[in-house]
């Protein structure tokens, strides 16, 4: 308050405040901008992935394929998984939340904009240097799980294993960034009146991810610098001829590896807790067991990694703690399930393409769930592991679940973010065909995998059996691309002929609705006041809201209360408005790092030259932090209009 | 209204024809067939696997019963249709529906737990087989039957008593690898620098289908074997068999057009110039190599290249010159390439090569492919 009586009437409009064409986002800081960018380049990597994986199909379409040699198709699969988890479901998430959490919290940015701005730069350079080593000597042909010691400089000579630890790293530093940005962000920007537990469940989710990111990220972090050395400066962490140990890795990358699909589907599952309720016209169900059973989850998720090594040998004690840890998860999943029924059952539904997606979400995710279930029985995953069982049901999780979710999102926000409207009929198909071909697709993969077909072989005998799944994925994946063309088509022709948007296209609940399509730059004119978990569909339908209903704990209550008594004393219109301005610095600072990390990547093997680049990098980051650091109280705040 | 029961009926059978064809061809006895379990391991697998198949059923039912009624019962009729009650939550469903998946997962935890017991038991009297994982050749030696403390070694074939449990020990000489014979027990993973062990009874004679399923680099699809499961007198006889050396080589034999010579193909096997030995070993002669296969009585294999091509002189010909290109990446194209090939030993030396490891064989009466 003290600050915004200061600054109320000293400042006019702010000199600066977006710059034009390409320089505006090359520049910015603006959460919304910045979401657009992760969502843009995500969705990009998610596209090459895709290619990669028609490719792998059509190599496998038929027995004795020769389509691809073997390395070629080690490096896709590689780079598929890579691509998909890094590359594409995690910032197409992050992108999500960029976007949305700051307006659905009823915040004008993220807490830290530049360092926003650094990590959107970060996941791109690190993307790209992941996508340079197909041009100097070959991608990472070792999986994307890394496993020692396959990944030593003796079974992988090539840079494509020093790109990869590089290019996750990157994308590593800008995920921790992003995730400490959204915890500050969601723990102290909400508007006055949004208790945790009136924030709406996409926060929820975001923020336990967030957390989880925080946790798991640095153990990769930390493995991949342990193999960088192993690989280049004479240690031996994972060398069991020296004393190393192989198995160290698979913890390591496990105890990352495990949480990080929870980082890929929780946030879905905030989606589709928005979305749902919003077309079943109803408010959500249990809103408190989804929140806290995606907390449970997120916890849980950090001590199930083993399940991944049950025919590692770890003795049956360990695998029978990890197995029962594993089901455990069922039940807070099983509970999500059920109150998203819930929360359709007796309502209005409008099936709108993005209450398909979400449908289609619980429908598939279902399926995932109940093979996991199966996964999780160490008997009978030493049968299933490393088969194409494990494909079938990772991909049941990550595309029926994530993938449809972030479809959901997008068909519920591109309205938001855009000011046009999807075109609904052909959302629509491509629903219908991405459900039937994602089912042709990967169910096969279920029967496959059972009748003893291993993973990760770029061919197969004809005389055992597999033909007709193998054909009937292949047929599947083609028609899968087919759908990601109509959606593809769908956003070109919808941006620039869509329909326009109203502010509220589907009759929302929160606050993002409250706002213009698209919203301007510093989001809200004057911070909303919140009393209670859906304020804009509270205030469009006063009668229907209770006040005392049973969904607000009394201490809930009682804080809200304490805001609405402190209104009167807060300036409603002349707040002026802080915004940060734009800014090249984090840009350079990204730079400048990818720089230094393609010096480490040739460190060991020519010097001087890697030095000299490592130094330049060096110099070029010091430059960017030290404009970082002079334009950081700069920012000039604006009247609001 | 009157029609739905009808096309539901109509689709239903559908459905059920699809589901069938889909159950006959998983029940199929494709050799890598997991549903089809001949070994005591992989059946008390099978046999966990049955009852949470049907609860998974019932779950998978339920949910998409709830969801598929929902949508159809619920959705919005008319445009400006009534607003539906706005319900907040129910404390008592909502425990209802955290304890019935509890239960669940807790019944498919104890079925668990018993089988994991009885699947980790390992007799005293199991017979011990050593499986060494190679990129990308299996290595299998039996330390307690050889002669003179000298195991038994052999590769890519692994014979085994029916009925007798077997223990494999399982190492790996350079990255990890993961042993799985589907038919008879899940997958132990090889690690360098861990021993790990796998028992498992075969409980009929045949010969099953086995790979390598942990990605072990370029060739990883390339890596089989096949465990041969005969009767105990049978593997007794063989084993008698392989701790004897082969007897000196002789004979003819026609491959690619030109008549190889037993006695001969082991002179060229023998010459250090021709580099065989520096790698591979032959019980009773002077190779000793240990980087490359055991080819002591390699006539007898079941097949060329770790479980890629069935063994016949033919294609053993066809591998010795077009390595590379059958198993690409592989240590001996590496290190001899066909050019090296061309250049130092004639077509008749690799005639005269073949005819020579084909003339060590043992006699062992093989049970059908599973």
């Amino acid at each position: 308050m003290a600050i915004a009586e200061r600054t109320a009437g000293t400042v006019s409009p702010p000199s600066v405040s977006v710059r034009p064409g390409w320089a505006g986002w090359l520049s910015t800081t603006d959460h919304k901008r910045i979401g657009i960018m992760y969502l843009v380049s995500a969705f990009v990597f998610f596209l090459i992935g895709g290619i990669e994986a028609l490719l792998m199909r059509i190599q496998l379409g038929v027995p004795d394929n020769t389509f691809l040699t073997p390395d070629v198709y080690n490096q896709m699969f590689t780079m598929h998984g890579t691509t998909m988890i890094f590359l594409g479901l995690m910032p197409l998430n992050v992108g999500l939340g960029n976007y949305m959490v700051p307006l659905m919290i009823g915040a004008r940015d993220m807490a830290f904009p530049r360092l926003n701005a650094l990590s959107i730069w970060l996941f791109i350079f690190g993307g790209l240097m992941l996508y340079v080593s197909f041009f100097v000597g070959g991608a990472p042909n070792v999986g994307w799980f890394a496993y020692a010691p396959l990944t030593q400089k003796q079974f992988a000579p090539t840079a494509g294993v020093d790109y990869w630890i590089i290019g996750i790293g990157l994308t590593g530093v800008a995920s921790i960034a992003g995730a400490l940005n959204f915890i500050v962000t969601i723990l102290n920007m909400r508007a006055p009146g949004m208790t945790l537990n009136r924030m709406p469940l996409f926060v929820w989710m975001q923020l336990i991810v967030a957390f989880i990111l925080i946790f798991a990220f640095p153990v990769l972090t930390v493995g991949t610098i342990q193999l960088l050395f192993d690989r280049h400066f004479g240690t031996r962490f994972f060398l069991p001829n020296l004393g190393g140990d192989a198995v160290l890795w698979q913890h390591l990358f496990w105890f990352f590896g495990h949480p990080e699909v929870y980082i890929l589907i929780l946030p879905t599952m905030g989606i589709i807790s928005e979305v749902l309720p919003t077309f079943s016209r109803k408010p959500i169900f249990g809103y408190a067991f989804v929140a806290y059973s995606g907390v449970a989850i997120g916890f849980l998720g950090f001590l199930v990694w083993a399940h991944h090594m049950f025919a590692v040998g770890l003795g049956p004690l360990a695998n029978a703690f990890f197995g029962a840890a594993s089901f455990l998860i069922a039940v807070p999943t099983g509970v999500k399930i059920f109150n998203w029924l819930a929360t359709m059952w007796q309502g209005s539904l409008h099936l709108t393409t993005s209450m398909l997606y979400a449908i289609g979400f619980i429908s598939m995710f279902v399926i995932g769930g109940i093979s996991g279930i199966t996964l999780a029985s160490p008997p009978i995953n030493v049968q299933q592991t490393d088969s194409y069982y494990v494909v079938a049901h990772m991909h049941y999780v990550l595309f029926g679940g994530a993938i449809q979710g972030i479809f959901a999102g997008i068909f519920y926000w591109f309205p938001k973010m855009t000011g046009r409207m999807l075109n609904e009929r052909l959302g629509k198909w491509q629903f219908w065909l991405m459900l039937v071909s994602f089912n042709l697709t990967f169910f096969p993969m279920h029967l496959s995998g059972n009748e003893g077909m291993p993973r990760r072989i770029y061919t197969y005998e004809s005389e055992m059996g597999w033909n007709l799944w193998n054909l009937l994925s292949t047929i599947g994946s083609l028609l899968l691309a087919v759908a990601f063309l109509l959606f593809l088509w769908n956003v070109l022709t919808s941006i620039r002929r869509g329909s326009i948007a109203p502010a509220d296209p589907w009759d929302g609940a929160t606050l993002e609705w409250s706002v213009s399509s698209p919203p301007p730059v510093y989001n809200f004119a004057v911070t909303p006041r919140v009393r209670s978990r859906r304020p804009l569909w509270d205030e469009k339908y006063p009668h229907l809201h209770e006040v005392n209903g049973s969904h607000e704990t009394p201490a809930a209550r009682l804080r809200g209360l304490l805001y609405d008594g402190a209104e009167g004393e807060m300036p409603m219109a002349m707040e002026p408005i802080h915004l940060p301005s734009p800014t090249y610095a984090p840009l350079i600072v990204s730079v400048g790092i990818m720089i230094l990390g393609f010096g480490i990547i040739y460190l060991g093997d020519f010097g001087v030259i890697a030095a000299s680049a490592m130094l330049v990098g060096l110099l070029i980051m010091a430059t960017g932090i030290l404009s970082w650091v002079r334009i950081s109280h700069v920012d000039s705040p604006y009247q609001a209009h | 209204m009157n029609t739905l029961p009808r096309s539901f009926l109509r689709w239903s059978r559908f459905l059920l024809l699809i589901g069938m064809s889909v159950v006959i061809a998983a029940c199929g006895n494709n050799p890598g067939n997991t549903y089809d379990p001949y070994g005591d391991n992989a059946r008390r697998i099978y046999e966990l696997l049955i009852p949470i198949w049907w609860m998974a059923l019932g779950v998978f039912v339920v949910v998409e019963g709830l969801l598929i009624y929902a949508i159809w019962r619920f959705r919005r009729r008319a445009v400006g249709a009534a607003m539906p009650a706005q319900v907040h939550g129910n404390t008592q469903v909502e425990i209802l529906w955290t304890i019935a998946p509890a239960i669940i997962v807790l019944v498919i935890a104890v079925l668990t737990f018993r089988t994991q017991a009885e699947n980790a038991v390992m007799p005293d009297d199991a017979l011990r087989i050593k499986a060494i994982g190679h990129q990308w050749w299996f290595e299998f030696q039996y330390p307690d039957l050889g002669a003179e403390g000298k195991p038994v070694v052999t590769a890519s074939d692994m014979y085994i008593p029916v009925g007798r449990p077997v223990t494999v020990v399982l190492e790996s000489q350079d990255v990890i690898h993961n042993f799985w014979v589907p038919k008879l027990a899940g997958k132990t993973y090889m690690i360098p620098g861990k021993t790990n062990f796998l028992t498992f009874t075969a409980e009929q004679p045949g010969i099953y289908r086995a790979v390598c399923a942990e990605f072990c680099g370029e060739a990883h699809a390339l890596m089989r074997f096949r465990v041969i499961a005969v009767d105990e007198a049978e593997f007794n006889r063989w084993i008698e068999q392989k701790k004897t050396p082969p007897s000196a080589p002789a004979g003819m034999l026609t491959v690619n057009g030109l008549t190889g010579d037993a006695a001969r193909g082991q002179a060229i096997f023998l010459d250090a110039r021709k580099q065989c030995i520096a790698c591979h070993a032959v019980e009773g002669t002077n190779a000793r190599g240990q980087i490359g296969p055991n080819l002591t009585y390699y006539g007898s294999r079941q097949t060329i290249a770790a479980g890629i091509l069935p063994y016949s002189p033919d294609n053993l010909d066809r591998w010795l010159r077009d390595a590379p290109k059958l198993k690409p990446g592989n240590l001996m194209s590496r290190v001899l390439t066909p050019q090296w090939i061309k250049a130092n030993l004639s077509d008749q030396e690799i005639a005269d090569l073949v005819a020579y490891l084909d003339s060590m064989k043992v006699s062992v009466t093989l049970p059908p492919e599973r």
